[in-house]
């Protein structure tokens, strides 16, 4: 009986099952294990491969060892597995919905994980920003007629603070939540130490190293860097202005030549260029286009529209067409908000998960720029 | 008839161009006495064939060589009637083709073989067909879907057919079962077994008697003229058949040799049989308790590809599992199953019902071993897997568990039961106390083959057919399907080969037309596959039989019985004419019209053989005209050249070489021998079954004697090569002469 003891009893988990089909990762089943996805995966490690077993896994709804896999962090669904698969069981998609899930299941509050999860939420996930700012434009006080047009006359700048603090603030907490819980799996999972491992880690992926490896994937990789880095550096401008004008340090708008004004402008065209190749790259390539999900789309998209609301509001502003001016920057702060909000359950979540997993079970990884 | 010897010699295909043709229609008339000797340009011919048919016509000749190319090639070109005999000397593909033109060795060997053809015309006569009394039924013995296909195609080929039937009713293992799986486009839904209506149908066709509740009591005779006495509810009946097709079908492996597999330890653990047997009554639940079957695991290769069980695949598992997980899920939507398989195998369009029934996601498939199973406690079984594709060891919980067990041929090993009978008079008979213990060990080992009998034929080497690996009685397995090792009985369906239902009925209908191709031949007095049409049989001299046995033992084909002193007893239509009886009789008083002992001697004979200080060996090589001799042409096509000192001579079988042969040639002075005949062992390719491995067998015992006569053993040198491997022949032949060189002349050479 000895050897019953170190066997596990597995029983599938048939709720979710029904999860992972509606999450896009129901082709699983289709799946007759030859491994041609854990052999043309470039970046599946050679002591642990996938996704061959996490297919395996998955059509046998093991929703355990599934959801704190690392190995679903590894992946960066470049979707060769899918176009080579012979039974066409579609791995990339598979992992792509087990990600999903996982973020789901690690997601704080739990509600909000579920609403971000489905396309059919996206009225709601539009219109709770919408109704707030609508609400800021119309019941604001409007600032002296005879000066020239600014954003702080609709939108007073301290109730825009109010609201994004308060929203990054629970942004923080729930990231921090979600972190908490899936590096506790992760340990459970025989995972290693996090901390020391994620210098490296961001380093690697601000350069994009790792998507070096996916050979045929150059534009992808090039539309990675650019997007990930304008990101960080607009995060960072957005914060030191936001602390900045709090403290009376700054005002708002800044002259056009402040150094800090022409960072952003650079900042957001990068964002944009980058998040238009990536969007370009998945619509040009069907294997990929279908390999993307509304995960995909809802962030890429949004984030390019916050780049060109962003551009277009202060072009406006400085043409001082003013209808124009305030509909652009309405739906601008529409869009940060929503995608704010979403950063904890959509695709922004993966920087934060991937972060963790990669730190956990790579923590030596090669620095290669 | 007095001979009179026509010699026709070709100068097309380059042989003209390689040999001096009209030197040669010289040697004929002067040296070999022939009546008429033509050179012609193109043989073969309109004016050519006019020549010949003139000559005949005229009564100038009345036996014809043909000097030209290959026999097997133009052998309807050079086809003169059946009285007619026709030698062929092979200038083309053996002289012109493969040696160098206008060269003096390639003349001297042109005239040693046409001085040979000559001599084995003269020697062979046109065979006189045997011509009996042929019965046109076939006896179908077993009435599932094989034994019903083979009856009805017989039936509606307008030969009549007595199908006999163990069970009551017809239909076999197919009619127990609920479904079977798709054999048809688009592969996706289980399908009735339809094996009911074909059994309707052999019920009321008018040329099939169908006898059920019966058995075979014995089978008398042979091909053409099979009498089978048939033991039914009703007493017995008395059958005259041409042919026999055995369509006896399988049983499932034993499975209570599974107890590894908890075969016999909980009544929850149940064959892949005794599952459909569940569903066909409608009530799938655990036979313990009878409480509902919710989590079904299915173990593959139970008892299949395991050296210790079958060592085989029986390509049904996997899709009867298939299948039988839909019965499951269709009965109860919440059931779970679970595949254990080593490697789920799917032939052909199968596939698509594997992706069909792979997509209902509670079905769950694992690639695996099976380490236990065992009771876990609550009513459940617990199944153990190691080696997993899930990376660990596993435990699963199981309701039921269904066994894939495979499938068994239901036959009798004719060969094992005869030495079994042997053996058990011997433990009573043997003349030793050491021989009786040695023969009744030999009888325990062989005693789960006492009882087994099905065809009980009269037969000296068994009341069955031969099994050839694993009790399949198969006689070949690649490239004569149905064929047995007893001629005019053929073995159709899971009896031959584990198969499924639509491959059966197939197999079925190749052997009903083996068995009316054998009447049709036996009706004409011909021979069947492989020498198909061949009109020779072995003649017997028995005044000079000396009972030795060696014929009736040796003959692959049981052809030869015995009376009670050893005298063998021919029966001809059994016979195929491989001659091997002719190689085996130490006494030389078995053959052919048109096949000798005494011919071949002649050939050998009329090999001139140079003397010691002209250097130029002589090997006669014997090779086997099914494998070998056609490698031996197809190196010609491809203008691959050997050594001319090499002189051919081909065998219906190298199991007809009569080491006598062996003898002749060396006291001739020839400096070495070699015998090249098809592999053997267990991909054999030898067409007669053992010829090839017999002759290697006599060689041992010719070497010892010729170390007797102080002659080296390397002057003979025993080969086995397959048709394609043509490319080696160069090598071979040239290196075996120069391995002669290196021994030295003969010293035989002169007497």
């Amino acid at each position: 009986m000895e050897a019953a003891t170190r066997t596990t009893i597995i029983q599938p988990d048939v709720a979710f099952l029904r999860d992972l089909e509606a999450a896009g990762g129901g082709d699983a089943k289709k799946c007759f294990q030859c491994a041609t996805c854990s052999t043309v995966c470039a970046l599946s490690p050679d002591n642990a491969p996938f996704p061959r077993k996490q297919m395996l896994e998955a059509q046998w709804g093991l929703k355990t060892p599934l959801l704190r896999d690392p190995a679903l962090w590894l992946c960066h669904n470049c979707g060769d597995c899918t176009s080579r698969c012979p039974r066409g069981a579609r791995p990339g998609d598979v992992i792509g919905a087990l990600r999903n899930l996982a973020i789901r299941h690690f997601a704080f509050p739990q509600f909000l994980g579920r609403l971000y999860a489905t396309p059919k939420a996206w009225p709601v996930v539009f219109l709770i920003p919408a109704l707030l700012f609508l609400g800021i434009a119309l019941l604001s006080p409007s600032g002296p007629a005879e000066a020239a047009p600014e954003f702080a006359h609709q939108f007073p700048i301290l109730i825009l603070e109010a609201v994004f603090f308060a929203l990054s603030g629970f942004v923080v907490v729930a990231m921090a939540v979600g972190v908490w819980r899936f590096g506790k799996a992760m340990k459970a999972a025989g995972g290693g130490p996090i901390l020391p491992g994620l210098i490296p880690v961001i380093a690697d992926a601000v350069v994009g190293g790792r998507l070096r490896d996916c050979q045929d994937r150059r534009r992808w990789r090039s539309g990675h860097v650019l997007m990930l880095s304008g990101f960080v550096a607009l995060a960072a401008v957005g914060t030191v202005i936001g602390v900045g004008t709090m403290f009376g340090v700054m005002e708002t708008p800044l002259p056009l030549g402040s150094a800090i004004k022409i960072f952003a402008n650079v900042a957001a065209v990068v964002i944009l260029a980058g998040s238009v190749i990536l969007l370009a790259d998945r619509l040009s390539d069907p294997a990929r286009r279908q390999a993307s999900g509304w995960f995909d789309w809802f962030f890429l998209g949004s984030l390019a529209a916050i780049a060109l609301t962003g551009v277009l509001s202060q072009v406006s502003r400085l043409a001082q067409a003013e209808t124009l001016m305030y509909a652009v920057y309405f739906v601008h702060l529409v869009l940060v908000f929503a995608l704010f909000l979403s950063a904890p359950y959509s695709k922004f979540a993966h920087f934060l998960y991937r972060t963790v997993a990669l730190a956990s079970v790579e923590p030596k990884r090669r620095l290669r720029i | 008839m007095d001979k009179k010897i026509g010699v026709y010699i070709c100068g097309g295909c380059g042989i003209a161009e390689s040999i001096d043709a009209a030197k040669l229609a010289a040697l004929a008339r002067k040296e070999c006495k022939a009546q008429a000797a033509t050179v012609h340009p193109f043989l073969c011919g309109g004016e050519g064939l006019e020549t010949i048919r003139k000559d005949l016509a005229a009564g100038a000749v009345n036996t014809l060589v043909v000097a030209a190319c290959s026999p097997r090639v133009k052998t309807e070109a050079f086809d003169f009637g059946a009285r007619t005999v026709v030698e062929r000397v092979n200038l083309r593909e053996h002289v012109a083709w493969s040696h160098a033109p206008n060269d003096e060795d390639t003349r001297v060997l042109a005239e040693d073989y046409l001085r040979m053809g000559v001599a084995r015309a003269r020697k062979s006569e046109a065979p006189v067909p045997a011509s009996d009394q042929i019965s046109r039924d076939v006896l179908v013995v077993g009435g599932g879907a094989a034994g019903l296909t083979a009856a009805l195609e017989t039936a509606e080929a307008g030969y009549g057919v007595v199908l006999v039937e163990k069970q009551a009713t017809l239909g076999g293992f197919a009619a127990t079962l609920k479904q079977r799986f798709p054999t048809q486009p688009p592969y996706a839904e289980p399908l009735a077994d339809g094996v009911r209506e074909l059994a309707d149908r052999a019920l009321y066709h008018p040329r099939i008697r169908v006898l059920t509740s019966a058995g075979v009591e014995s089978v008398q005779g042979q091909p053409g003229m099979f009498d089978a006495t048939i033991r039914t509810e009703a007493g017995t009946t008395n059958v005259r058949a041409g042919a026999i097709v055995e369509a006896t079908g399988w049983k499932p492996y034993d499975a209570t040799r599974l107890t590894r597999l908890g075969y016999g330890a909980s009544p929850d653990v149940v064959t892949n049989v005794e599952l459909e047997k569940m569903a066909a009554e409608g009530r799938l639940a655990r036979p313990s308790d009878g409480k509902p079957a919710e989590d079904v695991v299915f173990i593959q290769c139970a008892g299949s590809r395991d050296p210790e069980h079958l060592s085989y695949c029986s390509s049904v598992c996997c899709m009867a599992t298939l299948k039988q997980a839909g019965y499951v899920r269709r009965q109860n939507p919440n059931a779970r199953v679970y595949v254990v398989y080593r490697d789920i195998r799917t032939p052909g369009q199968c596939e698509a019902f594997y992706r069909k029934v792979q997509e209902d996601p509670l079905n769950f498939f694992v690639k695996g071993e099976v380490e236990a199973v065992g009771a876990n406690g609550d009513g459940k079984l617990s199944v153990t897997l190691k080696n997993t594709l899930l990376g660990e060891s596993v435990a699963l919980m199981a309701d039921l568990v269904v066994l894939a067990t495979g499938m068994s041929p239901n036959s009798a090993d004719g060969e094992a039961i005869r030495a079994l009978e042997d053996a058990q008079t011997r433990a009573v008979k043997g003349q030793t106390e050491a021989q009786r213990a040695e023969a009744s060990r030999k009888a325990d080992e062989l005693k789960r083959h006492a009882g087994t009998q099905i065809l009980n034929l009269a037969y000296r080497q068994g009341p069955d057919l031969p099994a050839l690996a694993n009790g399949f009685p198969d006689s070949h397995f690649v490239c004569f399907p149905y064929e047995t090792r007893r001629t005019g009985i053929y073995a159709a369906g899971a009896v031959r080969s584990p198969m499924d239902i639509a491959h059966a009925e197939e197999d079925a209908r190749g052997a009903a037309l083996k068995a009316i191709q054998s009447i049709e031949l036996a009706s004409r007095g011909r021979a069947v596959h492989p020498r198909a049409g061949d009109e020779s049989f072995p003649a017997f001299f028995l005044q000079r039989c000396t009972q030795c046995k060696r014929c009736t033992e040796e003959c692959p084909f049981g052809a030869l019985d015995e009376d009670e002193k050893g005298t063998p007893r021919p029966n001809i239509y059994r016979c195929r004419r491989c001659g091997i009886c002719m190689g085996a009789c130490p006494e030389r008083i078995i053959s052919f019209a048109n096949y000798s002992v005494d011919m071949i001697a002649t050939m050998v004979k009329a090999i001139e053989v140079p003397e010691e200080d002209e250097e130029k060996p002589r090997v006669v090589a014997f090779i086997c005209e099914n494998d070998a001799y056609p490698a031996l042409d197809i190196a010609g096509f491809h203008r691959l050249q050997y050594d001319p000192g090499v002189r051919v001579i081909p065998l219906r079988c190298l199991g007809s070489l009569n080491i006598v042969w062996i003898a002749d040639a060396l006291s001739r002075g020839i400096d070495g021998v070699m015998l090249i005949g098809c592999k053997y062992g267990d991909d054999y390719q030898c067409h007669f079954v053992k010829g090839s491995e017999l002759a290697n067998r006599r060689m041992e015992n010719v070497k010892e004697t010729l170390q007797r006569l102080q002659l080296e053993p390397e002057r003979i040198q025993v080969t086995q090569l397959a048709i394609n491997e043509y490319g080696k022949l160069p090598e071979l032949l040239n290196g075996f002469m120069e391995l002669v060189r290196e021994i030295g002349p003969n010293p035989y050479k002169g007497f």
